[in-house]
């Protein structure tokens, strides 16, 4: 069976169980996704749709007591690798599944300490080539006009809609090929809301996106497809 | 209204506090009043940086400010490195199973006595420091200092520990999420958001090798010089306090360890003001 063949699909998803402490939150979940789209992923809480976002980008491997099994696929450099491979360098997963959580967190430094850092973490020394990338990052998540003349202030003193920006943004700088993202708007007013939200349709023609939304309207406003969990594993596609 | 019973606990617990506090005062009082006759004699900077010679009459302490400055911070300096690089392996660099068994390991280092740190120092350290350098007993001031580094070192990383897990999760899932490496997580993100609460951990280490006793008498030799070197004896002021209690009880060498109580005294108290006030500070930016 060769799966590579069908270049639409992103993110091939076979057989996912996953538990945390003993209790089954996913059991034998299989779905694809294909790139540049928005997959809309709702349900009720606690039905795993935040887990399912992490077993994309392995960040529940250093939860306690959690364990999965399964495989998980990832069309990186347009070439299919199973993620949880030996050969997959955890480090360079995170930068090409990039993840935006649920609160914005960026980190208690200048807003471009903020954006920088995912540069420094790379290694990047020149320092014009991350200014460049620091600007057409902001661009692209549409708050360079707003922050351009406050680079150095704490990114905690921006508003909540902007600081999840910025958090897009961080998480862009590293040219992701997925975005996942952990309802990102739901500490949010309408209006950060709506930016956000026509921001991320933007972005599909870039990168393939996930998104875990409670909310309906969102889903029917942004999303080409939805997967709806309920009790441990998917009912519709 | 408060029903008796309130009232009657609100006293109770009143008296309690002034009791204990007031004891603290008292013990500071009774130690300068004992100290008084020596202050009489020569003033109490006079005290602070004399020589100790008995045989005429000087009774200062400063040999011993001295010693215990330089057992306690070269203990320091030993502890700092040794604490940092266990509270890495434990936080984070170590493989999982292996960071809850130092962890544990760590928790159980800091219940053993002191006495046997000493022990282990003077049957095993003793005679190492003495045939590797060739010079002198073993007994000084590069010994205690070792020992006591590794005794306070457990206290330290845990410390440092506490520090790095009240890092709010949100940082450092964003430290996780944007491709950082365990080393590089550490470095970038806990290490300067643990700072303060590390700072502290450093003090109340240093407090406690200021107030050490065992360590210091046990292993530096104890002579009551300056010493010039990390090779010579030192008496440290904890030391001398109980090397002269040990011996008499009415000559001015017994006053002396009152003037040596003063000064741990009021140190351990500015380290306190010092945590409390670093406890105050706004919030931690990188």
């Amino acid at each position: 069976m060769n799966h590579s063949a069908d270049d639409t699909i992103k993110i091939r998803v076979t057989g996912l169980d996953f538990s945390y402490r003993k209790r089954p939150v996913l059991k034998n979940v299989t779905a694809d996704f294909a790139g540049n789209s928005i997959t809309a992923l709702t349900g009720p809480s606690g039905v795993g749709k935040s887990t399912f976002l992490m077993t994309l980008n392995r960040l529940w491997e250093d939860l306690p007591g959690a364990s999965m099994r399964g495989k998980v696929e990832i069309r990186l450099q347009g070439r299919l690798r199973d993620i949880y491979d030996r050969s997959m360098e955890l480090t360079e997963l995170r930068k090409k599944v990039a993840m935006v959580f649920q609160t914005p967190n960026p980190l208690p430094m200048s807003i471009r300490k903020n954006m920088a850092f995912p540069l420094k973490l790379a290694g990047e020394r020149d320092k014009s080539a991350v200014n460049a990338r620091i600007e057409e990052a902001l661009r692209m998540a549409n708050l360079w006009d707003e922050v351009k003349d406050r680079l150095e202030e704490d990114a905690r003193a921006l508003s909540g809609g902007q600081q999840q920006r910025l958090c897009i943004a961080r998480a862009l700088i590293t040219e992701p090929e997925v975005l996942l993202l952990d309802e990102p708007t739901s500490s949010l007013d309408r209006h950060s809301t709506a930016i956000i939200e026509e921001l991320l349709t933007g972005l599909k023609e870039r990168l393939t996106i996930l998104v875990v939304s409670h909310y309906l309207e969102q889903v029917v406003r942004i999303s080409d497809r939805v997967v709806e969990f309920a009790g441990e594993t998917i009912v519709s596609l | 209204m408060k029903t008796v019973r309130e009232i009657a606990a609100e006293r109770t617990f009143l008296l309690s506090a002034l009791a204990s506090s007031s004891i603290t005062v008292g013990i500071l009082a009774f130690m300068v009043f004992m100290g008084l006759p020596l202050l009489h004699e020569g003033g109490f900077f006079a005290i602070l940086g004399n020589a100790w010679d008995p045989y005429r009459g000087a009774y200062g302490i400063y040999p011993m400010i001295a010693g215990t400055a330089a057992v306690s911070l070269l203990g320091l300096a030993v502890a700092f490195p040794l604490s940092l690089g266990c509270s890495f392996l434990t936080a984070g660099i170590a493989p999982k199973p292996l960071r809850g068994v130092l962890r544990r390991f760590i928790e159980l280092m800091t219940g053993i006595p002191t006495v046997i740190y000493g022990f282990v120092g003077i049957f095993l350290l003793v005679p190492i420091i003495r045939e590797f350098f060739r010079d002198g007993s073993g007994m000084c001031v590069l010994t205690a200092a070792l020992v006591l580094g590794v005794m306070i070192s457990p206290t330290m990383t845990l410390f440092f520990r506490d520090a790095f897990d009240r890092i709010p999760r949100a940082y450092l899932n964003a430290a996780d999420a944007l491709g950082a490496s365990r080393a590089q997580k550490l470095i970038h993100v806990m290490l300067p958001l643990a700072k303060k609460g590390m700072l502290n951990g450093v003090i109340l280490a240093l407090g406690r090798a200021v107030g050490d006793t065992l360590i210091a008498l046990m292993l530096a030799g104890n002579s009551a010089q300056v010493p010039s070197s990390v090779m010579e004896p030192a008496r440290t002021l904890t030391a001398h306090i109980a090397l002269v209690i040990a011996a008499d009880y009415e000559s001015p060498e017994f006053r002396s360890i009152f003037a040596c109580g003063v000064v741990l005294y009021l140190f351990t108290m500015a380290l306190t003001f010092l945590v409390r006030y670093l406890a105050h500070g706004e919030d931690a930016r990188i």
